[in-house]
């Protein structure tokens, strides 16, 4: 390769053409309550975990809509169910996140 | 009395000899498997207690109390323990009298196996000892309670039952054939006393019998046996520890399908849930259907509530919790991340400890009431998770997740061991069951804040004023079944107001439906089950609910058409200063 | 056929129909539960989205009505099917027949202590969007502090929310939350306010001009995450946690005043009306329109109309259109036959 003295960076910019559902899907499958988020962010607000380690329901999840993977962030999860309690949208969120758990890396 | 025929055989017996030594072989094998599948500890415990005095008596008792006399049925239903007792209790009695009857006046026959089972074909003027006469009583007990059977079958709401377990066809072909052999038994019997030596009936009768020993490893007959195992095992003090083996296929063979659990369940309430009772959990644990041990284990809420009514003791929610702990996950929780630093700022050194837990923080009102109740009794105290905490773990715990589980309670116990409070007092039952059956706290003692209250009230730290208000008071499951607290909360309530109960409280108490014990039961379908208990509360006739989780709190503050009030926040408002 | 109209609720809805239907030559007979006309408008302060004193408009309304026969602190409590028409028995022993009967019996404001992580009476500095209209009309209120540093304001509290058993949204409250916002920031211009919100829903005319005029001439903060819990600092002030999702952290800020923006729900009048009427409730619990579009003031029985917030939740200009909307309908109604 010729080095021209500079580099190109990666786009930062996603493109929805590409992103594939298929994983999206079979989680919606798992647990319906997935595709009907409103990112209010009060899992996240709430969760005691993501005091200590910044982990955020709202966040993974909107990432795998985006087919982004994001999985590592829910390590820290301790399944205590408050953000369960606190979803306005009725959200399993447990299950929620049990689902992701098995089928993303 | 004489024998009929000098060869003391006829083929009709092969049958039930057949059957006899098929159901022997298939049960000695099964039950050398699961002793097999046991933990290497447990075995040896087991085998020990086959030959301790001690246990050997209390095995012997339990297993003629609860096998023959089925006493725990009769005081849940008084009809159906009629029933069971009259078949069991009198089908043994026949089968010991007939040995006997065959060791006193024929001991030389009694290696025949089939001699008692044919005792009037093969000899003449047996009828009239005294044993015959007993055996005749027993056998028209069984014919009763057979009867009683029948009216069951088809009428089960006669017996105050409203749902039944859907029978298999295997168990159908053991029911009609259990029945059978009884009424076959008494026509052969007459027949031969009258002198009419007819094999036809004894053939059928033994036929019947083979039938019925045939089938027995498959229907939900296996719990006779399986029941007696079940016995000596839990009078060993062996746990259940594997998902499908050992222990839990013990209590899935046990389980006789009796379906008592179906009436119980709360989940129930909703009647797309029948299908996952216990009673079915046990019977796709035994047919390896795994999708479905999966899909019954992730909804059930774990109230404990099958394992109270269950007469043979069969544990629903850890049988689940170990199916849940088989399933494989992609990313696992690493907590290496989360720091238990941070805390040791806590100085809480001989005094006591307050963990609220998680879900208290959606409940300001208990900690605040909590608070103030050791304030107003001058107790000191420090507030661990004041502002928010590490989890207890028994989410972790319910969802299978038992390594995971196990390094939380870590983190929890470094800290509170850091600490050097005399007491960990928890005012979530979620919380304290995890805490008292699985922390090792050291010198700290975990109390439950009723318990710790009515303590500190009866040394008279505080007084409490009878208020006019009426409060049931609803058994929060993982307190009352799970840690069989149920006496604390009423003597406290009582003291600071009138009480008044539910038609289902205490060990039948009906879950509040926001159980985290389920993993895949979603809000909406939640409501039906919040609105029974509801009702249940309801039919008390108080004009407020009192309860001692933050859970149970929340849920019913939701739907409630009347005030929903924490022990703690209760005693607060009434105290004396 | 008699031509009376009963009129179930004295709110601005109630009152807006009856001045019409005077105009139009009837005599409506005006049924209100409480002890004087004007509904929830009259314990209001201002209305947005032009400051207007509420005061004005039920002053004016109550004046407009006095022509019609008022039964004040009556309730319907039952309700009968005539040939032509109902026969209204009220809690006064007095029974009406009516050719047509207007439904106006509005909402009510969601109980915030059914939300007891927003710590509505168990903290001691949070009130609510209803209980702030009171403090600016005047009355004294111990748990709004003397010197107000910051304040937060949280929307969508018993709205948008299947936890408080209503999914819908309120409508009002963001631009209440607003208006709101801007009277504390004149009563206290160095205060710091934040308003909390999941989507801020600013649809109507000029509403968006309000929202504009909040950020840059009163430096209102809005933060995009809906707060989750509330707890007590040592000081006896208030602490919020969000997550503000914009920049996707946890966030915390302590508060002197906590002003929740309760959400309007089904008044519980409504249950009862609908079972002795024969009205249908749609999915929303609310009071079922024929449709939800065009036929809005009609119910599914003849003769039986409905305006404002009995369908679901409405603003002060819209409950004032379908009031005028419904007169017009039962006119029509009662001219037809």
């Amino acid at each position: 390769m010729m080095d021209f003295g500079f580099s190109l960076s990666k786009s930062s910019t996603m493109d929805l053409g590409k992103v594939d559902d298929l994983r999206f899907e079979q989680l919606c499958r798992l647990e319906p309550g997935a595709g009907i988020c409103i990112g209010c962010g009060s899992c996240s607000a709430s969760c005691p975990a993501g005091r200590l380690s910044g982990m955020s329901v709202r966040k993974v999840l909107l990432a795998l809509q985006r087919g982004r993977s994001a999985g590592e962030m829910l390590q820290c999860c301790m399944l205590c169910g408050k953000c369960t309690m606190v979803c306005p949208r009725g959200i399993n969120t447990r299950n929620l996140i049990l689902s992701i758990c098995k089928i993303y890396d | 009395m004489t024998e009929r025929f000098a060869t003391g055989f006829h083929p009709f017996v092969l049958p039930f000899l057949a059957g006899m030594a098929f159901v022997l072989a298939v049960c000695a094998v099964k039950a050398a498997v699961v002793v097999g599948q046991l933990d290497k500890a447990d075995r040896k415990k087991w085998l020990l207690s086959l030959i301790h005095p001690n246990l050997i008596i209390k095995n012997a008792v339990d297993i003629v109390l609860d096998c023959l006399i089925h006493v725990k049925l009769w005081k849940r239903n008084r009809i159906l323990g009629l029933m069971h007792s009259s078949i069991a209790f009198g089908w043994f009695m026949i089968i010991l009298l007939g040995h006997l009857e065959v060791l006193v006046y024929f001991p030389g026959k009694l290696a025949t196996f089939y001699y008692p089972i044919f005792f009037d074909y093969f000899v003449e003027g047996g009828q009239h000892t005294v044993i015959s006469k007993a055996m005749d009583a027993f056998l028209l007990l069984v014919i009763a309670g057979i009867a009683l059977a029948v009216v069951k079958r088809f009428w089960s709401r006669l017996f105050g039952m409203k749902r039944t377990a859907r029978p298999t066809l295997f168990n159908l072909l053991g029911l009609y054939s259990l029945w059978a052999i009884f009424p076959l038994r008494l026509v052969a019997e007459q027949c031969a006393r009258a002198g009419n030596l007819t094999v036809a009936p004894w053939w059928a009768y033994s036929i019947a019998l083979c039938t019925f020993m045939a089938v027995l490893p498959f229907t939900r007959y296996l719990h006779i046996p399986a029941e007696m195992l079940l016995i000596t095992m839990r009078n060993a003090g062996v746990g259940i520890t594997r998902p499908h083996k050992g222990m839990a296929r013990v209590q899935a063979d046990s389980c006789p399908n009796c379906g008592v659990c179906i009436d119980a369940c709360p989940m129930n309430a909703d009647t797309a849930n029948l299908k996952n009772s216990t009673v079915y959990l046990t019977r796709q644990l035994r047919r390896g259907n795994e999708p479905r041990v999966r899909e019954i284990s992730d909804k059930c809420m774990l109230c404990g509530k099958c394992t109270s009514v269950c007469q043979v003791g069969v544990d629903g929610p850890k049988l689940r919790i170990l199916a849940r702990a088989a399933r494989k996950y992609r990313i696992t929780p690493d907590f290496s991340r989360i720091s238990s630093d941070g805390y040791d700022t806590y100085w809480a050194s001989g005094k006591i400890l307050y963990f609220s837990g998680c879900m208290s923080q959606l409940t300001p009102n208990i900690g605040r009431s909590v608070e103030s109740i050791l304030r107003k009794s001058g107790v000191r105290y420090e507030w661990m998770d004041r502002d928010g905490g590490l989890c207890c773990g028994r989410p972790l715990h319910t969802a299978g997740r038992l390594k995971e589980a196990a390094a939380l309670r870590k983190k929890n116990e470094e800290i509170i061991r850091k600490s050097g409070a005399h007491t960990l007092l928890v005012s979530c039952p979620i919380c304290y069951r995890e805490f008292s059956e699985s922390y090792d706290l050291g010198s700290t003692k975990v109390a439950f804040y009723s318990e710790y209250f009515r303590k500190m009230m009866d040394k008279g730290l505080f007084t409490l004023e009878k208020g006019d208000t009426c409060y049931v008071y609803h058994d929060p499951c993982e307190l009352g079944r799970g840690c069989g607290i149920y006496d604390s909360p009423r003597a406290l309530i009582g003291k600071a107001a009138a009480i008044a109960e539910a038609p289902k409280n205490r060990a039948e108490s009906v879950c509040c439906g926001g159980s985290l014990g389920s993993l895949s039961l979603d809000f909406e379908h939640r409501e039906k089950i919040t609105r029974a208990s509801l009702e249940n509360l309801y039919a008390s006739k108080a004009d407020a609910i009192a309860t001692a989780c933050p859970l149970c709190l929340a849920t019913f503050a939701r739907y409630a058409d009347r005030p929903v009030k924490d022990l703690a926040q209760i005693i607060d408002e009434q105290i004396i200063m | 056929m008699n031509g009376n109209i009963v009129i179930i609720g004295g709110g601005i809805a109630g009152m807006e129909a009856a001045k019409a239907l005077l105009a139009l030559g009837h005599t409506p007979i005006l049924v209100e539960a409480s002890k004087e006309l004007g509904g929830h408008v009259a314990s209001w302060h201002k209305l947005f989205p032009d400051m207007s004193s509420a005061k004005d408009i039920i002053d004016r309304l109550r004046a407009d009505v006095r022509g019609a026969n008022a039964f004040l602190g009556t309730k319907v409590i039952s309700f009968n099917r005539l040939a032509d028409g109902y026969s209204l028995k009220l809690s006064n022993g007095i029974v009406v027949n009516a050719s047509a009967v207007l439904v106006s019996t509005g909402f009510r404001l969601f109980d915030a202590t059914r939300k007891e992580e927003y710590g509505y009476g168990v903290y001691d500095h949070v009130i609510t969007n209803s209980d702030l209209e009171a403090w600016f009309s005047g009355k004294e209120d111990p748990r709004v502090p003397e010197n107000v540093g910051t304040v937060g304001f949280v929307h969508c509290v018993g709205s948008r929310d299947l936890k408080a058993c209503n999914g819908q949204c309120s409508k009002v409250c963001c631009a209440t939350a607003i208006k709101q916002a801007i009277e504390i920031k004149e009563r206290f211009p160095y205060a710091k306010v934040y308003c909390f919100y999941m989507d801020l829903r600013l649809f109507g005319k000029k509403y968006e001009d309000f929202y504009v005029n909040a950020q840059r001439d009163y430096g209102i903060q809005f933060i995009r995450g809906r707060v989750s819990e509330v707890g007590e600092t040592i000081d006896g002030g208030l602490q919020v946690k969000a997550e503000d999702t914009l920049s996707g952290k946890p966030l915390k800020v302590r508060l002197d005043l906590l002003v929740l923006m309760s959400g309007i729900v089904r008044n519980d009048s409504i249950r009862e009306l609908s079972e002795m009427a024969g009205l249908e409730t749609d999915s929303d619990g609310f009071l079922r329109s024929v449709d939800n579009e065009y036929s809005v003031v009609e119910s599914n029985r003849p003769g039986i109309f409905f305006a404002g917030s009995c369908t679901g939740p409405k603003t002060v200009p819209e409950t004032i259109a379908e009031a005028r909307s419904a007169a017009l309908s039962i006119h029509t109604y009662l001219s037809g036959e």
